[in-house]
């Protein structure tokens, strides 16, 4: 808990203020994105970082908007982007386009992917799709109280092995864990921890086949793209947003 | 102030007028008027001046001379005047003008399409598969809607559109029905099953094809909830009927509306599922094995029902039922998820016995 | 980065969608599982027995029941409310003779030493103070009870039970179920019911959800309705029963919005909006045992007092219009008496009377204010003032208010319909506004401002009518 406090007296919490200002992240250090399933508590997790009073309620969909907020930790000042819960980034209604559009081409300096501890198969769906994009990302298990109290514990070392990303245990609305966090995202800000990102595996044969195809015309074209496998993933299935996005070059200097 | 005065009296003289009957009597005749404005919606087509119609009316003749010269070769002005709803000499005289354009010519007593016209209908069948290809993927609307909404786009989309429509679907080869789309170029693959209708006892098949016309026959096909895609195993058939077992329904139909049901034989990677059935008919204290996602259920609904882990290989059990029996809570992975009867119709599973500690 | 290139990616990229299928995206998705599955098996650790959520099952399968899903939820609702209007009782008064007894003559007195000219002395604390003493007084306390409240509802998990349950509705008028998740935040401002409806992924129900939300009474109307039912219904009643009649008449406005959102989203899905099937997919969350503290404190900080400056800041501008108004005199008559005979007529005929009619013009941009208005313009018209016109007035009791608008020609049918009009008038001028960002159309704009005014004037209209075939 000590940086923390030691940051409340440092009026971590003053710069906090809710503005939408659209992309326009000039004045901070870093950008921060808040990604996860729909009821995770990602607006609890913002809420305990920035002081802000983001709304939040025990169903799925409740943040609609992206809000966004700040801290400050060790002299850096952090931007937070709270997002609504998504299902996936293969695409679908208003709110989660939205989420998934920031994700992928609001290109967030560190990602907290917030997830259910004691629903992880199904939240994995999400993270495996996060992680084929961002290679800079912490995975926050929050809900642990309620996981626990469901007989369900997860061997964070393990996940995080796993997923090659560092992998904090939360209970947002009890505010632990927060100060790990903050930490661990800032050390993943500075470039500390490197992560390396899980790619996915479970295609098949076939599907893997055409997509490594694709994914070498994609390198050869952009070469240094971190994220040319999920591209060509995508335009096998025809996502009109990224063939869009591909041709207006916002791929180009990510 | 004589204005206000007058207006006065106005509105204490109206709740006389209104007297009880009245009102009741307004709102009948408001009823009326509407029905009878909808059911004869397609009589305005025609009142429209000529000109704004002509188009539409082109592009519809051309399309029946399609089909109907690809089949046999009579054309019959009063079966045209019918089908498309349109007077007889309104189609004499776009006939005259398409001779003009080129599009057409008469040699002894047929009307034949010439190469620019034979393009340009498969120019317009092209946006008609596309659209309806488009609103299954994209959009909600109920396939017995999907050819109306065709029909009336196919005529609107310019060429730029259409190709831009083309992209945006991932330039897909077939129509929702099973149907080829035919390409810029005017080529159209053609790939051709047996109908359902004289398909030995016992068979295996897929349905490849589902005919949307005539739409009596259609709204009886997709009643069953039949699909594209679909297995079928044929249990009886003789001359006025025949019964078939798909997704876990046997089905009775007659060979008049069977015949509009296109199938090919299995091939060897396919296997016949016997024990599928649709998650709809999994009652309380059932569990059950997902097998799949009906390809019948396209577009946005599909990805949904992928992401919330409706995959092929799940456990699951239902919940409850609630109030109404429909929607219904099932839980698969920890996670408890309520769906329609309708959305469940579409996912197609293996009832197990399990202990339900293993789905948590 | 040169097109061709592009091009050339992507003609190869649907020239090898074409060999792997259409089922690309289903192998995608099974890929990704598969991982997860594995993935989740190696670090999932189950202490003991694995907890088979039978208490949350058994809450679940009585709270939605065939038997008892809907009877719950019309008790609870029941009970927020009447505890809503039995608490907000007290405060409120005390409030409003805080601000309007106490520091209202304070300020006078004041204006009048330091020597404020007559009309701006009238303009800003009979115009503007008034309307905001009245607002905080009488929106304050319900507000702070009823959002606590509806709140640790939210965070226990009832709302996606809610929709569950209704769903049924929904359904068979051609709806998402969803809706009744937006028409729920719409009891508590319509337009964040309006933002909410981006849950629902289908453009055309969306659109219904965001038409239909101005059937559930935001909390500028509730105290219009606990008000009128309090002085009209429940003084039909002894006194010991008064406040749960008036607490069922007001259920029954917010459960004919109910209706009314059914009825309207099946007329739409009917006609103007017809053709798409609706779905329901909805992840029905654990209940969650709420946050006590952190419940009462962000409602009453955060939720109630944003609330309430937006309701001030409408108020101020309204209450220095209704000022104007009572004085410019036109022909020895003041603006708002002209206007108000003017529509008289008009009113009569729906049940209602020129005096409602324009408090509701005035009262466009927030219907906090529709009551203080109506007292007002009472007031001006009844000449009952002694001091400058324009007053919002406030009578300290319910009994005085009645006095007043029965002396001002009301009736119970006067009252019912009022209640009526509050729940199907046009929405607030922040959520027409809010309507036209979502929807980005003036065309359905448009059509969701005045549908409900048309729909008001028709039911108060058959209502007259048929209260008078029976008096
Ligand atoms: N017991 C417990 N409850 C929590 C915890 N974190 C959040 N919650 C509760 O979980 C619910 C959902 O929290 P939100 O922060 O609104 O979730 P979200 O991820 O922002 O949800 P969406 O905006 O809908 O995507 C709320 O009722 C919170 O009070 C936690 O660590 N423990
Ligand atoms: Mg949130």
């Amino acid at each position: 808990m000590t940086e923390l406090e030691s940051c409340d007296s440092c009026a971590l919490n003053n710069s906090a203020q809710l503005l939408k200002l659209g992309i326009n992240v000039e004045n901070a250090d870093y950008v921060i994105a808040l990604a996860g399933n729909p009821n995770t508590g990602k607006s609890t997790v913002f809420n305990a970082l920035t002081g802000l009073k983001q709304h939040t309620g025990n169903w799925p969909g409740k943040t609609v908007t992206r809000a966004e907020g700040g801290y400050r930790f060790k002299d850096h000042k952090m931007k937070l982007i709270d997002l609504p819960g998504t299902y996936s980034l293969l695409s679908t209604s208003q709110d989660e386009e939205i989420a998934r559009n920031f994700i992928l081409f609001g290109k967030p300096d560190v990602t907290i992917i917030i997830v259910d501890a004691a629903r992880i198969e199904r939240n994995l769906n999400l993270v495996l799709q996060i992680l084929e994009i961002t290679d800079r990302a912490v995975l926050c298990l929050n809900l642990m109280d309620e996981a626990l109290r469901h007989h369900i514990d997860i061997d964070e070392r393990t996940l995080g092995k796993e997923l090659g990303i560092p992998v904090v245990k939360c209970s947002a609305i009890k505010k632990q864990g927060i100060s790990e966090l903050i930490s661990t995202v800032h050390q993943v800000a500075m470039r500390q921890i490197i992560c390396k990102p899980y790619r996915i595996k479970g295609l098949s044969k076939p599907a893997q086949k055409m997509v490594d195809k694709l994914d070498k015309k994609i390198r050869k074209n952009y070469p240094g793209l971190p994220n040319s496998r999920w591209i060509a993933m995508r335009l096998l299935d025809a996502d009109a947003d990224i063939i869009k996005a591909l041709k207006n070059g916002d791929f180009i200097n990510h | 102030m004589t204005l206000h005065l007058n207006l006065e009296k106005l509105f204490a003289s109206l709740p006389t007028l209104f007297n009880k009957g009245y009102v009741f009597l307004f709102f009948t005749a408001l009823l009326i008027v509407f029905f009878i404005l909808k059911k004869y919606q397609y009589l305005l087509r025609s009142l429209l001046p000529f000109k704004y119609i002509e188009k539409s009316i082109t592009e519809d003749l051309l399309k029946q001379l399609y089909h109907i010269t690809s089949g046999q070769k009579i054309t019959d002005f009063r079966m045209l005047s019918r089908a498309l709803k349109i007077p007889e000499r309104k189609i004499l005289k776009v006939f005259e003008s398409m001779t003009q354009n080129g599009l057409i010519y008469i040699s002894d007593g047929h009307i034949t399409l010439t190469k620019t016209g034979k393009n340009y209908a498969l120019s317009i069948i092209r946006i008609h598969r596309l659209w309806e290809k488009y609103l299954s993927e994209k959009t909600g609307f109920d396939k017995s809607l999907w050819h109306d909404l065709a029909e009336a786009k196919e005529h609107q989309l310019s060429k730029e559109e259409t190709e831009a429509l083309y992209e945006e679907l991932g330039r897909p080869r077939f129509d929702p029905h099973g149907d080829p789309i035919p390409t810029a170029l005017g080529e159209m693959i053609s790939e051709m099953g047996t109908s359902i209708v004289g398909i030995p006892k016992g068979t295996v098949a897929k349905i490849i094809h589902i005919e949307d016309e005539p739409k009596s026959i259609y709204r009886k096909i997709i009643k069953e909830k039949l699909h594209v895609g679909a297995h079928v195993k044929i249990l009886t058939s003789d001359d006025h009927h025949i019964i078939f077992e798909s997704e876990g329904h046997s089905i009775q139909l007659s060979t008049i509306v069977a015949s509009n049901i296109q199938v090919v034989l299995l091939n060897s990677q396919e296997a016949y599922e016997e024990g599928k059935v649709r998650l709809s008919s999994l009652i309380e204290g059932e569990h059950a094995t997902i097998l799949g996602i009906s390809s019948e259920c396209r577009g946005a609904n599909r990805r949904r029902l992928l992401d919330l882990g409706f995959i092929k290989g799940t456990l699951l059990t239902i919940e409850y039922m609630g109030p109404n029996q429909n929607p219904r809570a099932y839980r698969l992975r920890n996670t408890l998820i309520a769906l329609r009867n309708d959305q469940a119709d579409f996912i197609l599973i293996e009832k197990t016995q399990y202990d339900r500690t293993r789905i948590l | 980065m040169e097109n061709k290139d592009i091009q050339d990616l992507l003609d190869l990229a649907s020239e090898l969608r074409w060999e792997v299928g259409e089922n690309f995206h289903d192998t995608l998705v099974e890929g990704i599982y598969a991982d997860a599955a594995h993935i989740a098996q190696k670090t999932e650790i189950k202490i003991g027995e694995p907890n088979p959520y039978n208490f949350e099952r058994k809450l679940d399968q009585v709270l939605t029941s065939k038997k008892y899903g809907f009877p719950i939820m019309i008790l609870i609702l029941s009970i927020i409310l009447w505890l809503t209007i039995q608490g907000a009782n007290y405060p409120s008064g005390l409030l409003a003779s805080f601000f309007l007894e106490f520091l209202h003559p304070i300020l006078k007195t004041g204006a009048s030493q330091v020597g404020l000219p007559w009309w701006l002395d009238g303009f800003l604390i009979d115009g503007v103070y008034l309307a905001l003493g009245w607002v905080i007084s009488v929106m304050l306390p319900p507000m702070a009870i009823f959002f606590p409240m509806f709140t640790l509802l939210e965070d226990f998990g009832y709302l996606p039970r809610v929709a569950f349950n209704l769903d049924s509705l929904f359904k068979k008028s051609g709806a998402h179920g969803k809706q009744a998740l937006t028409m729920s935040m719409g009891w508590g401002c319509n337009a964040a019911g309006v933002v909410a409806t981006r849950i629902i992924d289908s453009p055309r129900e969306r659109l219904i959800a965001i038409i239909t939300n101005n059937f559930s009474l935001c909390n500028g109307r509730w105290p219009t309705q606990i008000l009128i039912a309090t002085i009209f219904i429940g003084a039909l009643v002894p006194d010991s029963f008064s406040t749960i009649l008036a607490s069922i008449a007001v259920i029954n406005i917010a459960l004919l919005g109910i209706g009314f959102t059914f009825l309207s989203s099946w007329m739409l899905s009917k006609t103007l909006l017809k053709g798409e099937v609706s779905t329901f997919a909805l992840e029905l969350p654990p209940y969650r045992p709420p946050n006590l503290w952190t419940t009462l404190y962000t409602s009453l900080i955060d939720r109630t007092l944003i609330v309430l400056w937006r309701a001030m800041v409408f108020a101020a501008p309204a209450g220095a219009i209704i000022w104007l108004i009572s004085n410019i005199y036109v022909d020895n008559l003041s603006l708002a008496n002209i206007t108000i005979d003017w529509m008289d007529g008009f009113g009569l005929f729906f049940g209602l009377n020129g005096v409602i009619l324009l408090a509701y013009v005035v009262a466009i941009p927030a219907n906090e204010i529709v009551i203080p208005t109506i007292l007002m313009l009472t007031v001006a018209h009844l000449n009952l003032m002694g001091a400058g016109d324009g007053v919002m007035f406030e009578l300290e009791s319910t009994t005085e208010t009645a006095a007043l608008l029965h002396a001002g020609g009301w009736t119970l049918l006067t009252g019912i319909n009022l209640m009526l009009f509050s729940l199907l008038h046009n929405p607030c001028s922040t959520t027409i506004y809010t309507i036209y960002q979502e929807t980005k159309s003036w065309k359905w704009t448009a059509f969701a401002s005045i549908m409900p005014v048309i729909l008001g004037f028709l039911v108060t209209f058959l209502v007259t009518q048929i209260w008078q075939l029976f008096h």
